[in-house]
């Protein structure tokens, strides 16, 4: 039966299958979404160029997310165009459970260059980061929504954001660089949740996005693609795939020291936490951050040490004197961390921007974290 | 392992595990020493708990302590061996079943165990009960007597008061509603909940539903009466955008006004910044140069950005509008912070232009300073007549607090060395200045801590277990009370006086916000800001709060408005509120007396003034303007002496000036100035000089006046000499210069008569 539908009809499918499943027992995000690629070269002959693609650099940001042509037929599908490449990350960021799909697109040719496991790979200009966010079972009618895509685009002078929202209709995206709320509800593992979904300002996107005031992106670290991702092709290291395909250097470490998926419960709570540490709070707690006048450092790379964790650390602020430490062993309730991964307030929850809901499945991988230990070495 | 360690130190050192630990009538009488429990399963939970947090506790164990003298007694499980176990201790005096809250712990102990310290009263009986809000695991404690120590006196304690059914965030301890008396103001999206404070007291709650507000106010709450109906609104400082709720006509409902811009909102104010007489918002912008609603006093809100505090990436945290140039224009210091590299954490001080802009006076004042901080604790902690400031540090990744005394030629000096604020460990985003113990020298409350003023720059800190919240005077008491959600501390005051100065403006916006209130008497000078918008996050009164320490009066206050107005009020009663509407202040009646009303000529008379009220100048006016002169005195002295030369009748007047301004009367007594000859002006008024006025030769035209002496006199009453000529009754006044004199003649019985005539 399957076998005579065609590819586009096959994938849409199994992605369906996958979201109804997992809604019994897990989120939604950590399903990997099987994404067609373009189609793979053809031994003797080079890549084909990516012709359908345009990012011209003296006119982005478009104002119509189309005119970037980075998707094939109706531009809901988000079916990428040859040589948009999609990719995940071990990881990733909570977003009022909104779901993500993320493509790199680099112009023909040019390559990105890996620097370290925890660095971004160097992306040449004109490189872009697209990323669409969407909802299924949005209520009342359950269908699937998209949001918004956000685009980085690296210029000459650096990188970009553009930020596009999308109609009613599904059928364009408006850039929209001020902000905006959407009020939606969505079925999640059959529970309906609603948000006050927020659409990032530039000034929201540069908060999170920046070292030292200039505009970075954040996900495309080594250590985040350093994993597998079923294309149409086939499953591949995605760091490996990116090599094949032309659009990075074949420099890579014979050993990336990598996050994992945190809400993976197979796996040791301590790599779970500070992977999910990494992906939604290092981007402010890393030097040169927004807040790294703060004592934390929660990239993955620096969460070795318990104390840049947290673990034992009095918080600068008193919040309240039930709240010692910002991870008391053993007592998740005197930790701030998870006060403030628990919480919805604008000013006391964690992470600041990104979420206006609470990261359940987060806030208990914390909760069992702190119970498992009982020193200050975590 | 650690259950056999706990077991182990139980075995040793305590006096017995009783089971006898249920509840509160069986309780476990204990005394000063180590006792130990295998488990926290008494079935009696205490009512209600004597600190804050909640109380979902299954079980608790019962102890009763009964001292045979008074002691100041310590509860405390910070044991190594009792590991991460999380207890709470509540102690209660009274007997079972009428049981009062003495004192409790949660997490003063290492790793959240707990320390409490309570003064016992001999033979009273003490329960100390351990509920298993935490935890259900045994552990050790140890009750331990100590000799009470005595307070220092000037040091004040608060009271805790839980408020009942509150709606929302406490966010503000502020008059709402126009009467002065500060209520307590909470919110939350579709809600304002104002507790107004009656004058008896108490508090009568009214809940007013909003439209959904499109921000709340999660980083600060501003009041300030915008429309100037007499009702306060609100401005809700949001992380995406700001809401202004404003009050119709009568305080009966709030409409809510919210702009479409970005803003990370951080400290919010309300205060007039083009000087217009009308309120306009503040609203310090986390990511994006500061944002600003100039109000057109119409009810129109219109959004800026750009020109106070423009730093492309922000780093806006405390705003706090202060006069630190004493030209009576508020001006706005910003306590900044960013991390990373770049100078966005570097702090501003713009000094306010009068006419809506404002100039960048940071680095010449030397307040731009890198210091990690949320906000500034601005006050004249000196009493040298400039406001100083205790800049805050909220992180020591760029340096620690810095106390900075203002040297009133508009710059700064850093005092920090050795006043106490350079060894105070603590950070906080919090950090505000009060007179909380009424000393007359203001403080500085930080989370759990008060920085009391010595009074010679120096601070000395002792801990509280209260945190920075908004901060009133909530019973009306005089000494200021702070709230901390829905728990209000009560300040429960000492024997210092006080005065509190409200203000309304006319001229100036209806709060007076922006206004310099300044009080006088034997300390010197004491001055305030009133302010919308301190410390970080909440709004606390408007009224202007003044300690007096034992000082039993008060000589003047003055108000210097926005506008420029200048009122003043004398001798305010102590330990009262004093109100002072814009230009009402009082000029001085003018009234004084006279030593005598009639002398001989050459003789001087004092007069006395007794001018009301607050008089601060005079000026004393005779008429005619000679014949007399000032002895040992001039026209401002307030008790002049007069000496008048020549025989006539002068007219005195006096002027009365206070801060309000000149008498609207003129006093006026009149003297009458006799002939040591003893005749009177009026037989001789036959006698004529002339010409009149006159260049080279003054003629005498006496009639049937035999002159027998001629004398000429200057206005000064100074003698000048004349050659009288009886040939023609003539003299020569070529040489005299241009002027007023006297001719005093005397006539052939020893009368003597004055003329005035005027040289050209």
């Amino acid at each position: 039966m399957m076998k005579k539908f065609t590819a586009l009809f096959l994938f849409f499918s199994i992605v369906f299958a996958i979201v109804l499943n997992s809604c019994k027992k897990e989120p939604v995000e950590p399903t990997i979404p099987e994404v067609p690629e373009a189609p793979a070269p053809t031994p003797t002959e080079p890549t084909p160029l990516p012709t359908g693609v345009s990012v011209d650099l003296s006119t982005v940001p478009y104002q119509k997310l189309s005119e970037y042509r980075f998707f094939k037929g109706q531009m809901k599908d988000q079916v990428p165009e040859d040589g948009v490449m999609p990719y995940q990350l071990a990881s990733s960021l909570f977003t009022d459970y909104a779901l993500k799909k993320r493509f790199v697109w680099l112009p023909s040719g040019l390559k990105g260059t890996y620097i370290a496991d925890n660095k971004i790979i160097e992306l040449p200009v004109g490189a872009a980061l697209i990323k669409t966010f969407y909802y299924d079972n949005v209520q009342p009618s359950g269908v699937t929504k998209i949001l918004e895509t956000r685009i980085m685009i690296k210029k000459s002078t650096g990188w970009i954001f553009a930020e596009y929202v999308w109609n009613e209709e599904q059928t364009e995206a408006t850039l929209q660089m001020d902000g905006s709320n959407i009020p939606i509800s969505w079925s999640q593992n059959g529970t309906i949740k609603s948000a006050n979904y927020r659409i990032p300002s530039a000034l929201e996107c540069l908060t999170c996005h920046k070292t030292n005031n200039n505009p970075i992106p954040i996900g495309i670290q080594p250590q985040n693609l350093n994993n597998n991702f079923t294309y149409t092709s086939g499953t591949f290291n995605q760091l490996q795939h990116w090599v094949s395909k032309g659009i990075l250097e074949n420099n890579l470490p014979a050993n990336i020291v990598s996050t994992i998926d945190y809400k993976d419960s197979s796996k040791p709570l301590r790599e779970r936490l500070r992977s999910f540490l990494d992906i939604n709070c290092a981007h402010c707690h890393r030097e040169n951050s927004h807040c790294d006048y703060r004592p934390l450092r929660l990239a993955y790379s620096e969460t070795i040490l318990p104390e840049n964790m947290g673990i034992c650390v009095t918080p600068d602020e008193t919040l309240d004197p039930m709240l010692i430490k910002i991870i008391l062993p053993g007592n998740f309730n005197k930790s701030m961390m998870h006060f403030r991964l628990s919480s919805t307030d604008e000013s006391n929850r964690m992470p600041l921007l990104g979420r206006t809901i609470i990261d359940e499945e987060a806030v208990q991988l914390l909760k069992d974290y702190i119970t498992s230990i009982n020193d200050c070495n975590g | 392992m650690k259950k056999i360690l706990l077991s182990t130190f139980i075995a040793i050192f305590s006096q017995g595990i009783a089971q006898a630990q249920q509840s509160c009538a069986t309780a476990q009488v204990i005394n000063a020493g180590v006792y130990g429990m295998t488990a926290i399963n008494g079935t009696q939970v205490p009512g209600s708990i004597c600190i804050s947090g909640s109380l979902t506790a299954t079980a608790a164990n019962w102890y009763k302590y009964t001292p045979t003298q008074d002691y100041a007694v310590t509860i405390t499980s910070d044991f190594p061996s009792n590991g991460l176990t999380d207890n709470r201790v509540n102690v209660y005096t009274g007997s079972c079943g009428a049981l009062t809250c003495v004192d409790g712990d949660d997490d003063s102990g290492n790793n959240a165990l707990c320390v409490v310290t309570f003064n016992c009263t001999a033979n009273n009986d003490y329960y100390i009960v351990f509920d298993n809000q935490w935890s259900s695991n045994g552990f050790m404690f140890e009750l331990i007597e100590d000799t009470i120590q005595t307070p220092n006196p000037t040091n004040i304690t608060f009271s805790p008061v839980s408020l009942s059914s509150v709606s929302g965030s406490v966010m503000a301890a502020v008059d709402m509603n126009g009467d002065h008396l500060d209520d307590i103001v909470s919110v939350n999206a579709t809600t304002i909940q104002i507790r107004k404070q009656n004058s008896n007291g108490t508090f009568t709650t009214s809940n007013y539903t909003t439209t959904t507000a499109q921000n709340t106010p999660s980083w600060s709450l501003a009041a300030g009466d915008l429309n100037e109906d007499g009702y306060n609104d609100l401005l809700y400082g949001g992380g995406s955008g700001v809401t202004f709720m404003i009050s119709d006509s009568g305080g009966t409902g709030y409409t809510q006004v919210s702009g479409p811009e970005y803003v990370f909102s951080q400290r919010s104010n309300f205060v007039d910044m083009n000087n217009d007489g009308h309120l306009d918002a503040f609203v310090c912008h986390d990511v994006a140069p500061n944002v600003y609603y100039i109000n057109d006093g119409s009810g129109n809100l219109t959004f800026n950005q750009g020109g106070v505090g423009d730093h492309p990436n922000g780093g806006n945290y405390g705003s706090i509008w202060v006069d630190y140039n004493n030209d009576q224009l508020p001006d706005l210091f910003i306590a900044k912070c960013r991390g990373g590299a770049g100078t966005a954490k570097i702090n501003e001080l713009h000094k306010n232009n009068g006419n809506g802009t404002f100039t960048n006076v940071s680095n010449g004042t030397n307040m731009a300073d890198p210091i990690q901080t949320w906000s500034s604790a601005w006050n004249d902690f000196d009493n040298d007549g400039w406001m100083d400031v205790v800049v805050g540090a909220s992180s020591n990744a760029d340096g620690m607090h810095k106390f900075m005394h203002n040297n009133g030629d508009g710059t700064f000096t850093d005092i920090t060395s050795g006043s106490g604020i350079d060894t105070y460990p603590g950070m906080s985003i919090e950090y505000v200045s009060y007179d909380f113990n009424n000393d007359g020298f203001a403080d500085v409350l930080t989370n759990s801590n008060i920085l009391y003023n010595n009074g010679n720059n120096t601070f000395t800190t002792v801990p509280y277990s209260i945190s920075v919240g908004s901060i009133g005077d909530l019973n009306n008491d005089g000494f200021l009370d702070v709230l901390n959600g829905s728990t209000l501390h009560l300040n429960q005051g000492n024997n210092n006086n006080w005065l509190t100065v409200t203000v309304e403006g006319t001229n100036s916006n209806k709060n007076g916000i922006g206004a310099r209130v300044e009080i006088y008497g034997a300390w010197g000078k004491q001055i305030r800001d009133v302010r919308s918008g301190v410390g970080f996050r909440y709004m606390g009164t408007l009224n202007a709060h003044f300690g007096l320490g034992t000082a039993s009066s008060i000589d003047s206050v003055i108000v210097r408005w926005p506008s420029g107005n200048i009122d003043l009020v004398c001798n305010p009663i102590k330990n009262s509120v004093l109100h002072i509407i814009e230009n009402s202040g009082v000029v001085p009646t003018a009234t004084f007396t006279a030593g005598s009303n009639t002398i001989d000529e050459g003789q001087s008379i004092t007069f006395t003034d007794a001018s009301e009220p607050c008089v601060t100048s005079w000026n004393w006016s005779v008429d005619p303007a000679s014949g007399w002169q000032f002895t040992n005195s001039n026209s401002s002295s307030t008790n002049p002496t007069i000496t008048f030369n020549i025989p006539g009748t002068y007219v005195v007047s006096l002027e009365a000036i206070n801060g309000n301004g000149s008498s609207t009367n003129i006093s006026v007594d009149t003297i009458q100035v006799n002939s040591t000859a003893g005749l009177t002006e009026t037989a001789l008024s036959n006698i004529v000089l002339y010409p009149n006025p006159v260049n080279n030769t003054l003629h005498i035209a006496n009639g049937n006046f035999g002159i027998t002496g001629v004398r000429m006199f200057s206005i000064l009453g100074e003698e000048i000499s004349v050659s009288y000529s009886t040939n023609d009754s003539s003299l020569p006044v070529t040489h005299l210069k241009s002027g007023t004199y006297f001719l005093e003649l005397t006539g052939n019985n020893g009368e003597r008569v004055v003329k005035r005539f005027t040289k050209q």
